[in-house]
């Protein structure tokens, strides 16, 4: 069964062909046209340059991902329908929704964390259920557990203010390092020292929620009280900042492993192609016996492939969607 | 947060407040004040950073738009993300950012929250304009 995912809830268009014969998922193609260079200059992503360059590029990214196989052999078109950059989000929603109007095929509609949390099976069997997901993304930090494929995802905590991946980027940006932040950081803080500066942790005992928007004060107190030579200064702040984010992650999945009992864990999105998150995470993972899921980096970020895995459950379940799909900014999973 | 649910308590629907702040100075924790008057979970506001406008449907069945500003470098964007269509609309609306948005377009209630040190501990320093005094100590 031949299914086509569409993914453009933020700054990349992605489009992937999904082939699933019962248990046997193989992607046939993942296309992500980054818009990384367009948005690189602003520190940050604009939003109408952001839909203005999906509207350009969805065509050429679908039929890239389509590659011969014609739309009629299609079972299904997934679309994310949220959460996400409005406008972005309706680029890909409104293509889908034609394609299938014009066709005749059966439209599906995912929630763009559903896909995150599904990315740990798009490599081989995946995690047996249950199973603990923790999303850390520019957009998201959250925690489920999940007992199916569909509609059994059920959130044990979430950030409450800032996501981790957006903490990184606010970060990068006082210490004048560019976006995105994730990766700049993350190569900045191994020449610093992890334990020189002691940033809060903000564990909040008691929830699986999470808290950055102190640890972003904090960083921000810091660098005003120390002013000076930066070179040094930051390379600390860095890999302190990087340590302080790093251990709540990790202590909280321990904690959910630990109060749950479930011994096995996925982490997805964006931020879990970060080298010191993954290294303490396998650490973690070793050291309580549970089996660790991180896809590869390409199945981490954005992609459509995650969207068509969950758009085929989804299909099976018949819950398939009309002409009035509405994409929405703000969508709880 | 306890000023925040004060003002709150006194929006009704079309206003719109602008809020101005560095990073870190607590204007995402001021808008969970705010949402709790309108009966909405604190928990449901997060940073908006991301998607620059979320919509929280209230209690009352009046929806607050939270809006975030933060990535944005001018009012030309603010506009490409239709931020009008939100300001004096059926809903309350919430700016954070509002420094984004060019002078004398934030007429309404605006508030400006500082990082100061009182009595020797790290606090906030909270200016609200444009409310009517009585109103506020009536509440």
């Amino acid at each position: 069964m031949l299914i086509l995912g569409i993914d453009t809830s933020c700054d990349d268009t992605s489009a992937a062909l999904l082939d699933v014969e019962g248990p046997a998922v193989n992607v046939v193609s993942n296309v992500i046209s980054s818009q990384f260079e367009i948005h690189k200059k602003y520190g940050g992503i604009v939003p109408e340059l952001a839909s203005r360059r999906h509207l350009e590029m969805i065509w050429p990214v679908v039929r890239e991902a389509l590659g011969g196989t014609g739309i009629e052999g299609l079972s299904a078109i997934a679309v994310c329908k949220g959460p996400g950059l409005i406008g972005s989000l309706l680029v890909g929603a409104s293509f889908g929704k034609s394609v299938c109007f014009s066709k005749g095929i059966p439209l599906v509609g995912v929630n763009h964390l559903e896909g995150h949390i599904l990315s740990a099976f798009l490599e081989g069997a995946g995690p047996g259920f249950p199973f603990l997901s923790l999303i850390v993304s520019g957009g998201h930090t959250s925690l489920y557990m999940v007992e199916g494929f569909r509609k059994k995802f059920r959130e044990l905590g979430r950030s409450r203010d800032d996501a981790a991946g957006e903490a990184y980027d606010k970060v990068a940006k006082l210490l004048g390092l560019g976006y995105p932040g994730g990766p700049k950081i993350d190569a900045l803080s191994r020449e610093g020292d992890p334990k020189s500066i002691r940033f809060p942790r903000a564990y909040l005992p008691g929830t699986y929620d999470f808290s950055f928007s102190g640890l972003k004060t904090a960083v921000v107190n810091f660098l005003r009280d120390h002013p000076g030579p930066a070179d040094e200064r930051n390379r600390d702040v860095a890999a302190s900042f990087q340590a302080a984010v790093i251990d709540v992650l990790v202590r909280k999945c321990e904690w959910a492993i630990r109060e749950t009992g479930v011994r096995r864990l996925s982490v997805s999105g964006g931020v879990a192609s970060n080298s010191a998150l993954k290294e303490r995470m396998r650490g973690m993972a070793e050291k309580r016996g549970v089996e660790l899921f991180i896809p590869s980096p390409v199945f981490c970020t954005d992609n459509a492939a995650m969207i068509a895995f969950a758009g085929y459950h989804h299909l099976l379940a018949s819950e398939t969607e009309g002409p009035d799909l509405n994409p929405r900014a703000y969508l709880p999973l | 947060m306890e000023a925040g649910r004060r003002l709150g308590q006194l929006l009704k629907p079309g206003d719109t407040v602008y809020l101005f702040g560095e990073l870190g100075s607590g204007k995402t924790v001021f808008v969970k004040g705010i949402a709790s008057a309108l009966g909405i979970p604190e928990r449901e506001i997060t940073s908006a950073s991301f998607t620059i406008v979320a919509e929280h449907l209230g209690q009352s069945g009046i929806s607050l738009y939270h809006a975030d500003l933060y990535r944005l470098e001018n009012l030309e964007q603010a506009e490409a993300i239709g931020i009008e269509e939100y300001i004096g609309s059926d809903g309350i609306a919430v700016i954070e950012w509002a420094d984004r948005l060019p002078p004398g377009y934030a007429e309404g209630i605006r508030v400006e929250i500082r990082r100061a040190r009182v009595a020797g501990r790290e606090g906030r320093e909270i200016i609200i304009e444009g409310l009517d005094e009585k109103d506020w100590h009536n509440s």
